[in-house]
């Protein structure tokens, strides 16, 4: 039996090795060069590591950060305080305890204690900042940013003020820069592939549906917010290290527009990207300045001094960018996924599925039912209209439960209430007797409830078997397991031949069974589908009744199922339940429900009367 | 009492300022979904008109800025912003701060990187006593304007037509569009409106400080986005009382801070929407944006 595969061991290979060679290569150039070039490649290495460690965090959760120079300024002092010698410690910072003073570390100690301080700083104001939206985060960390410039600007005593620190020992030298950088990038790609990884990312793709398996959005954004700080701290303490001077303005707004440049002009979503933007722009960078000092331009056109020009070079190609290029260079793929390096031989794509239908006999989630999903007396208004109107329902284990209605009848609006994404003004969720009204979507998914949604929400951008494995571990699966369950879930579903193509690609239909899928991943006791027939073919239809089927027999679970086909209610419903103007007008087997009057009145119609009867 | 009094009509202009600033940012953003980073270089480009039209009367000075505040933010709006508008917010947001990069330094290269002075009107520098508080002229300018502008806001979002279309955009902008509103129009007229506030936060700006630099905007941008979050996306009547209440705070806090921590107020005014956040996630008034939609 085939091991089913995120990525070819080459694939994966090539993605750590590429950055790595790139890195090495320009540690190689700098280090045969003058005295000036080595300054120079040493501090481009530097930023290097800063922008891998925005990567970390803009690239896998989507969200963009202004202040993670401020955790590059916090590692930056830290390790100068720590270095600085005695005798230039007591002109420059008075006020410093002796303890700081004294330590007299090694560079890689200095190192190490900046990285864990700007870590530690980074998860304290992360705490707050991760609650905010995905808006708010750029904001509240540019806050950020100048909060800390503001107090090592004027904590004379103990920074040096505006003027900043001088005679700092310079020991960061190429090859530890470069050293340093090779880290950075094993780092950040571990990360990316870890399960946590995989959690942010597909908090990225749709929070929503990240939030409906499982997935904690704040806690998986604060432990990426946490490793971006530890890099960028390790950045500044490098850089400081480099130059020797350290005032507040190093890290500070310049700086930030430029390694945002350099990860966007890369592509923010892969490592490869953040390596390939730090070194292009850096280049770019160099000769901008070059021109800026007026130094002529292949002998001919010289121009006068200018400063500020190379900011604007910058600044057009961020804006050019994010206009005709918004993946940036690397699409947003790592080094191992390009199709052209493909081509060549030096990667291969992502293997083709095993060929028996079944990878792993039994699902690796199992959670038999105990009790019931129960919801008694639900109400809710929307600005005074009343959708649903003291609402009670009860799916048992191993049934399959049709709520049906007309539009607006309040259908989505209760599994909405049931999974969490929506609090009833009044009434009771229960979930194998235990009471769960007000517990958080993720929350819920964790005690066994999984749901879909009307639209497919898929993670494009992931895999299909990495959108179902995401979903396992969303529960707290390993990485190893998760693809097993999804490699078996996805067998069920017949879309184990898609594993590997991204879920952006797949036509809807089969977009939809993914999104049962990833439910399913999650190892559900309940299972909450709003219509999941819509927008699928007649094929597809019995397709799905099939799949369910199976789902019933095989999960053991309860599946709640919104739909208006009939001719999916009707074969797999064991009971329907009629929802009207936010109310309940009919529990009862689907023939009876069928032959109810007002059902019939309200929403089957005589016309589905007529379509019976032919 | 008279400390107080003076100290209360003090942090009331600053507010007044900060709304203005929170306005200008709130009503691009309610049509466009776009936080516009280079609002603050909207602000900075109309103080430097009053720089460059110098010798003019002042009041032609001021005509002048404000029509260089419309244009710019026109222009940007017609180059960099509309080919992202249906981009993420992230991705407009780094668009913005990309076109704030290059207006900044295309005036670092165009004039230079150092602040200059510009004169202003002798008489707005004067005070005038009401009872026993002396209130400066610059103030009863400050708030005058933040009054006419709130009011004539007032006006043209609920008692026009093209107040109407704006705020149907704002509300769904793919469905006001189907229903027949020209979205490049309402887009461009929210632009022309925002890029006006900015250049009459530029001259009140100026007019304050008597100089204007590169960098003048960077600080108000942010004050105008924090005081946003702080009264919650996207409502008009939340920047106005997110824009307040960080004046209020940053003034109060100049006059009663102790002096030891003086030199860190800008740090207490910037932590400050962060203790907010922690317990009102989503802003003061709650705004629902960046809360997920089922």
């Amino acid at each position: 039996m085939r091991r089913v595969r995120f990525r070819t061991p080459q694939s994966a290979a090539a993605s750590l090795l590429i950055p790595l060679l790139l890195i090495a290569a320009t540690a190689l150039i700098g280090a045969s060069g003058t005295p000036s070039l080595q300054d120079t490649v040493t501090m481009i290495l530097c930023n290097l590591i800063i922008v891998v460690g925005l990567q970390v965090f803009v690239g896998n959760s989507g969200v963009y950060s202004f202040g993670q120079l401020g955790f590059a300024t916090a590692g930056a002092y830290i390790a100068a305080f720590l270095t600085l010698p005695a005798a230039f410690a007591l002109l420059q910072t008075p006020g410093l305890p002796g303890f700081i003073v004294d330590a007299h570390l090694g560079a890689l100690s200095a190192t190490l204690i900046a990285a864990a301080f700007s870590g530690l700083l980074a998860i304290v104001i992360g705490l707050p900042l991760m609650r905010t939206s995905t808006l708010a985060i750029p904001i509240s960390t540019f806050a950020f940013l100048i909060v800390v410039y503001n107090v090592v600007a004027n904590w004379d005593r103990v920074t040096g003020g505006s003027s900043g620190l001088v005679s700092i020992p310079s020991t960061t030298g190429v090859e530890s820069a470069a050293l340093w950088a090779g880290a950075a990038v094993v780092l950040a790609l571990a990360y990316k592939w870890s399960a946590s990884g995989y959690r942010l990312q597909a908090t990225r793709e749709d929070e929503v549906a990240a939030r409906s398996i499982g997935i904690g959005v704040m806690r998986e954004r604060l432990i990426a917010f946490g490793l971006s700080g530890v890099l960028c701290g390790i950045g500044g303490a490098l850089a400081v290290h480099q130059s020797g001077v350290l005032n507040p303005a190093t890290f500070y707004f310049g700086l930030t527009v430029t390694t945002m440049t350099m990860l966007v002009v890369g592509g923010a979503r892969s490592v490869f990207g953040a390596v390939i933007g730090a070194l292009a722009i850096a280049v770019v960078n160099e000769l901008l300045r070059g021109i800026e000092n007026g130094a002529s331009l292949f002998g001919a056109i010289s121009i006068g001094e200018a400063p500020g020009l190379a900011a604007i070079g910058l600044g057009l190609i961020l804006l050019a960018t994010m206009i005709a290029m918004p993946n940036g260079l690397s699409s947003g793929r790592e080094a191992g996924e390009l199709a052209w390096l493909q081509r060549l031989g030096l990667s291969a794509p992502a293997p083709p599925p095993p060929s028996g239908a079944l990878v792993e006999s039994t699902p690796a989630i199992e959670r038999p039912p105990k009790g019931a999903l129960r919801a008694e007396g639900i109400s809710l208004a929307f600005a005074g209209l009343q959708v649903l109107k003291q609402v009670d329902l009860t799916l048992e284990p191993g049934e399959a439960l049709g709520l049906i209605g007309p539009n607006g009848a309040g259908k989505t609006t209760l599994v909405n209430v049931l999974s969490g994404f929506q609090a009833p003004d009044s009434g009771l969720v229960s979930l194998d007797g235990v009471v769960v009204t007000g517990r958080s979507p993720t929350r819920l998914a964790r005690d066994g409830l999984g749901r879909t949604f009307q639209a497919a929400l898929p993670f494009p951008e992931l895999s299909c078997i990495e959108s179902v494995a995401v979903g396992a571990m969303g529960m707290g699966v390993g990485r190893r397991r998760a693809i097993a369950v999804a490699a078996d879930v996805l067998g069920r579903l017949g879309l184990l031949e898609q594993a590997t193509l991204p879920a952006g690609a797949l036509p809807p239909g089969s977009q939809r069974l993914l999104g049962i899928a990833r439910a399913l991943a999650i190892g559900p006791r309940y299972l909450l589908l709003d219509e999941p027939a819509a927008g699928l073919n007649e094929a597809e239809c019995e397709q799905l009744v099939a799949i369910l089927r199976n789902v019933l027999g095989d999960f053991g679970c309860g599946i709640l199922l919104i739909e208006h086909d009939m001719n999916i209610v009707m074969p797999l419903c064991s009971r329907v339940q009629v929802l009207d103007d936010g109310g309940t007008i009919r529990i009862g087997t689907p023939q009876e429900v069928q032959a109810d009057p007002a059902v019939v009145e309200s929403y089957l119609g005589s016309s589905f009367l007529a379509g019976v009867d032919a | 009492m008279t400390a107080l009094g003076q100290n209360l009509i003090d942090a009331l202009a600053l507010g007044g300022l900060y709304a203005l600033i929170a306005l200008g940012i709130t009503l691009v953003y309610t049509v466009m979904g776009m936080m516009n980073f280079a609002h603050g270089e909207f602000i900075m480009l109309a103080a430097y008109a009053l720089f460059v039209f110098a010798d003019l009367p002042f009041g032609a000075a001021v005509g002048c800025a404000l029509l260089t505040g419309i244009a710019i933010a026109l222009i940007a709006e017609r180059i960099a912003f509309r080919p992202v508008r249906n981009a993420d917010l992230s991705a407009q947001l780094v668009t913005s701060l990309a076109v704030a990069a290059i207006l900044q330094n295309f005036v670092t290269v165009a004039v230079n990187a150092r602040a200059q002075s510009v004169e202003t009107p002798a008489a707005i520098s004067e005070s005038t006593r009401i009872g026993a508080i002396s209130v400066p002229n610059l103030e009863f300018v400050t708030l005058g304007l933040t009054a006419i502008v709130l009011g004539g806001l007032g006006w043209l979002l609920y008692r026009t037509r093209t107040g109407l279309a704006m705020r149907a955009a704002a509300e769904n902008f793919e469905m006001a569009r189907l229903l027949g509103v020209r979205a490049n129009r309402v887009i461009a007229i929210a632009f022309a409106i925002s890029g006006a506030l900015a250049a009459a936060v530029g001259v009140l700006i100026v007019l304050q400080t008597g100089q204007v630099s590169p960098t003048m905007g960077l600080t108000p941008v942010l004050v105008g986005f924090v005081a946003v979050v702080i009264g919650g996306f996207g409502r008009m009547f939340g920047a106005v009382v997110g824009g307040l209440l960080l004046g209020a705070l940053s003034s109060l806090l100049g006059v009663y801070l102790p002096e030891g921590l003086a030199p860190f107020r800008d740090a207490i005014v910037f932590t400050f929407p962060v203790l907010i956040l922690i317990f009102r996630p989503h802003g003061l008034l709650g705004g629902e944006i960046g809360k997920a939609r089922v």
